[in-house]
């Protein structure tokens, strides 16, 4: 831990951390910025909450702030079954592309990190290459491989594409963490007395949790968020995941739009978001920024 | 035992439950339980003979074809009936999705029909959907503003007499199947056709003469370009014109009946509203009304076809379609049932089977989507029409997409 | 365990190469041995998933098939790529395109960098700035995009009472789409610029400063300049992610009133109309057009991308 302090105090010595004197005095310019940003942030999803807690009625009257409160919208959601089945779709899809994209992607960032091989730097390059790519020019040749294979509308469908696409960011994150470990911190500790398996627990693991499981929350985002493989790789409740089904809620005649309960369905879908964000910001961040942001 | 039914529970298969078949009725979601009800007659009515389940697809008809294309172009067996629209015929016997009813069964459920529904659920001669609703739109207006239209009333009469008012016509200008409902309406209307000999399939050509097409563009035009014309033209969809006809400011609207129960929940309104026929567009030419509904096809990869076809003819028998009338705001295909509904909702049943029995279906042609899409491309927006021209490039983007051949 | 321990310092690529021209010990090889074994499940999935299917692709869009139309299946070469290079359409597609890309990624660098200043300058509120932006970078983009197209629809959005909704025509259907994007992913450019503020050495600012250079002069000939590597890709990524925008303009408009982008035109081709032919044709274009975007990208500017990330 110490070492990773010391890596951390000379990146922010060679860094801009110091703030001189001046700049400490709080002005209410940086207030104001402030305010101004998590305005602009939070506008919109306050917006759909106003509009999911409207009853119908008043869904065409154009107000900000709703006349009278409704939960209609979120009891309709979670009983007529049009959007129950897809968030249990979502969250399973979402967790099990995550599991298996992240133990791929840790074995992989281990390797690129610590160990020496031929073809280190065309594994990062695909990686950025398949980053690069369109997911629409797949679902063509998906559609008809999936449907031959029967896996056209399943789980197993949605989740490789998902996985496939979430590695590249995975890789990337991860061996950015991993580069940054002192592994010799595990020699120091065989050298103490440990046994191989217990330097790796004690040592290993704890360095490399954090980054695992920053590069967990942004693959969970992005399996969270896809639409494209959804809407084509699905024909029904059976696979479809919520960004896809909130295209296929029903309103209350064959030509009516069902505003409310895309709102309230919305919300539903943004609030995990919105806690992983409140808990994890500094990972996040730090994940993102490949570490070069702690926080 | 045991193991059908769990067949049956894990997904919408072709299983079965306690050894009676399942049949899978996919159809959009529809307010009014009227899907739910015929289901539950024909369960009751068929014990032990069959189940027919109800198997959802999205509430917009553009997304329920998508939806059901790909299942059916997968060759997936668990598809048994269809909730077809009316302009799926051609497209999905064409590619041989459909399994044709047999000549034994035709006459069950196409006695007593009306005639634009029957044209619509046929193609080359073999009937491939049971008709079970239908759907036309009317001439709303506010007959405490104005007085009935009287006979051989026309567009531009109605466009005249808003704009006097300074008050709005209501139709739908969307880029979506709405406008293509629109346009094949006043072509027909004027005296002209979409496409020729459609049933010729590969062989079909283009209609689209330029005087009965220049009239029709020329209607649309002068309306979008108008006073009348709501700000939101290009926007509004159905719902959207029935909302802002409820709003006021509106002297006249063009929609299906649906709006009708709707403004019970306005006071006062539906007393004030009156309805005719759809407005002509060319002074003489008694106008072709849209037709819209549903048909119920059988899949050609059923496993159970003879079940589906005794199914399809339960479902589409006369009290479900008073039901579907009277709860779901979809009027029936049989002409008798006219006389039967509810006199309260539907005032307008006579005017309503008129109207459907001399609507104009849109193109009977496998490439049927294309051409709405080239439609909907080149018409919106409809202020910027210039008849004759747009005319022509309709006309030859339609060629194109009669042989699957334009980038849409 | 020993052997592992040792690698740290012949890890990086400098040396890593001029070990391998001495000879090969047997450590050398199990360590090899090794790290393709650990790497090789990652890169199978990645490449079976991607580079099958687009050589299926390929295949594809040298046929006339139409799932509609199953018994007119023929090979017609490179007939849909005429067809398409050929559509009006097409070009107004592309044009479209370019328009979103452009225009969303200039504003959201300007923006982006905006915000990055003030998150690397302020002591006051950074963690609820921080906080803050990482909503709009986590909301599901179908959820941005239905609260945009909801504010700006009539009747039901407070917030725009103009005569003719935006989203009934053609430029101001653009702008939406180009605001909502925008939202949604400054702050993600902001944190990648933010990373390269970061390794903006303070000693050259603060000579800067000394020298009598003002704010706006440490930006362009300080701040800037060191940090080219995270500029590039801070707008290579967002480059690519706009030329392949699809949830945005399928929700807001599905395409209408020519707002039709690239990946939109795919779809359409491909899933509504089941044209397997002329949907692959699209599919491939796109796909080239990445591979030459990114292409200029980084021969252009002549940057190593493995420099940016990790490898300092």
């Amino acid at each position: 831990m110490a070492t990773i302090a010391a890596t951390g105090s000379a990146r922010r010595a060679a860094g801009t951390r110091e703030i001189p004197m001046d700049k400490r005095k709080i002005s209410p310019l940086w207030i104001l910025g402030s305010i101004l940003i998590v305005l602009y942030a939070i506008i919109p999803i306050l917006w759909i909450l106003s509009l999911s807690l409207k009853p119908q009625s008043d869904v065409t009257d154009g107000a900000i702030i709703p006349k009278h409160f409704s939960w209609v919208n979120y009891s309709t959601i979670f009983n007529t079954g049009v959007f129950v089945r897809p968030l249990i779709n979502s969250i399973g899809i979402a967790i099990i592309s995550t599991v298996i994209a992240i133990v791929l992607a840790t074995l992989a960032a281990y390797a690129i990190a610590r160990l020496n091989f031929p073809g280190k730097k065309l594994v990062l390059s695909t990686a950025l290459a398949i980053a690069m790519f369109p997911p629409i020019s797949i679902v063509g040749p998906l559609f008809n491989m999936w449907r031959s294979l029967g896996l056209y509308d399943t789980w197993p469908g949605l989740i490789i594409p998902y996985m496939t696409f979430a590695l590249p960011m995975a890789i990337w994150v991860l061996s950015a963490f991993f580069r940054q470990i002192p592994w010799e911190l595990e020699q120091a500790a065989s050298v103490d007395g440990a046994t191989p398996f217990q330097a790796f627990r004690k040592v290993i693991v704890p360095l490399a949790a954090p980054g695992v499981f920053t590069a967990a929350i942004l693959v969970f985002f992005f399996c969270w968020n896809d639409f494209v493989f959804s809407i084509t790789l699905t024909s029904t409740n059976r696979s479809r995941t919520v960004p896809a089904a909130l295209n296929f809620f029903t309103g209350s005649s064959q030509f009516s739009q069902p505003t409310g309960a895309i709102a309230a369905a919305a919300i539903v879908v943004t609030v995990p978001i919105v806690i992983m964000v409140l808990i994890f910001q500094r990972r996040i961040v730090a994940g993102l920024t490949s570490g070069a942001v702690k926080g | 035992m045991i193991a059908p039914a769990l067949a049956a529970c894990g997904q919408g298969g072709s299983g079965s439950v306690n050894g009676v078949p399942v049949i899978n009725w996919y159809i959009g979601a529809q307010a009014g339980g009227w899907i739910e009800h015929a289901i539950s007659v024909c369960n009751d009515q068929n014990k032990g003979k069959f189940v027919i389940k109800e198997q959802e697809l999205p509430s917009t008809a553009s997304d329920q074809r998508e939806q059901i294309v790909r299942r059916l172009a997968a060759n997936d067996s668990s598809v048994d009936l269809i909730g077809m629209d009316v302009i799926w015929t051609a497209e999905f016997a064409n590619a041989g999705w459909l399994y044709a009813f047999p000549d034994s069964a035709k006459a069950k459920v196409t006695d007593g029909v009306l005639k634009g529904p029957l044209e619509s659920a046929s193609y080359q001669g073999k009937l491939y959907g049971a008709p079970f609703t239908s759907n036309t739109q009317l001439l709303w207006y506010r007959k405490d503003q104005v007085g009935a239209p009287p006979a051989g009333f026309t567009w531009d009469q109605m466009v005249n007499q808003a704009i006097a008012k300074h008050e709005y016509v209501q139709i739908q200008g969307i880029q979506t199947e709405a406008i293509t409902v629109t346009f094949n309406t006043l072509l027909a209307s004027a005296g002209g056709t979409f496409v020729n000999n459609a049933g010729a399939g590969e062989n079909a050509t283009i209609g689209l003469q330029q005087g009965p097409t220049v009239d029709a563009l020329a209607a649309l035009k002068k309306l979008a370009s108008s006073s009348a014309a709501d700000p939101s033209l290009n926007t509004n969809d159905e719902d959207s014109s029935r909302a802002a006809f409820e709003k006021g400011k509106s002297l006249y609207e063009i929609n299906y009946p649906f709006i009708y129960a709707s403004a019970a929940s306005v006071k006062g309104l539906q007393a004030k509203i009156g309805w005719a026929r759809y407005p002509e567009v060319v002074a003489g030419k008694p106008s072709k009304p849209p037709l819209g509904g549903f048909n119920i096809g059988i899949s050609s990869k059923s496993k159970h076809k003879d079940l589906d076809v005794a199914a399809a003819t339960c479902i589409v028998q006369p009290n479900n379609q008073i039901y579907a009338a009277e709860k779901g705001g979809n009027p029936p295909t049989l002409s008798a049932l006219y006389d039967k509904i509810d006199k309260k909702q539907y005032p307008f049943a006579q005017v309503l089977r008129e109207s459907i029995n001399d609507a104009a279906p849109r193109p009977v042609s496998p490439a049927y989507l294309d051409l709405s899409l080239a439609v909907q491309e080149t018409l919106v927006p409809l202020k910027g029409i210039n008849p004759p021209q747009t005319a022509k490039t309709l006309r030859d983007l339609a060629k194109q997409s009669l042989k699957g051949e334009a980038v849409l | 365990m020993t052997t592992v321990a040792e690698t740290p310092t012949s890890t990086s690529p400098a040396s890593g190469g001029h070990r391998r021209r001495s000879i090969l010990t047997d450590r050398d090889k199990a360590e090899r041995r090794l790290g393709i074994r650990l790497v090789a499940p990652a890169v199978v999935i990645m490449v079976a998933v991607t580079v099958y299917p687009i050589g299926y692709s390929i295949w594809l869009s040298l046929q006339k098939y139409n799932l509609r139309f199953p018994h007119d299946r023929s090979y017609n070469w490179f007939e849909n790529y005429g067809k398409i290079l050929s559509s009006t359409r097409f070009w107004q597609t592309m044009g479209n395109t370019f328009i979103i890309v452009v225009i969303s990624v200039v504003i959201e660098l300007i923006l982006g960098m905006a915000l990055a200043l003030f998150m690397h300058r302020a002591i006051f509120g950074r963690n609820i700035v921080r906080t803050a932006i990482l909503l709009p970078y986590g909301i599901i983009t179908v959820v941005s995009a239905f609260a945009f197209k909801f504010a700006v629809t009539p009747n039901i959005g407070g917030f725009w009472h103009v005569t003719s909704p935006p989203l009934s025509n053609h430029t101001t259907s653009l702008f939406v789409i180009i605001l909502t994007e925008v939202w949604k992913t400054t702050p993600f450019m902001s944190l990648l610029l933010l990373a390269g503020l970061a390794t903006v050495p303070n000693d050259y600012l603060e000579a800067a400063k000394v020298d009598g250079a003002n704010a706006w002069q440490r930006l362009w000939r300080v701040i800037l300049p060191n940090m080219r590597a995270a500029l590039l890709v801070a707008v290579l990524f967002r480059t690519l992610d706009a030329v392949r925008i699809f949830d945005t303009v399928f929700i807001q408009t599905r395409g209408a009133n020519n707002t039709q982008t690239l990946s939109q035109l795919g779809y359409n081709q491909l899933i509504s109309q089941l044209n397997l032919g002329l949907g692959s044709a699209v599919s491939v274009i796109l796909f080239i057009l990445v591979i030459i975007i990114a292409f200029i990208f980084v021969k252009g500017f002549r940057t190593d991308l493995g420099q940016v990330r990790g490898e300092r």
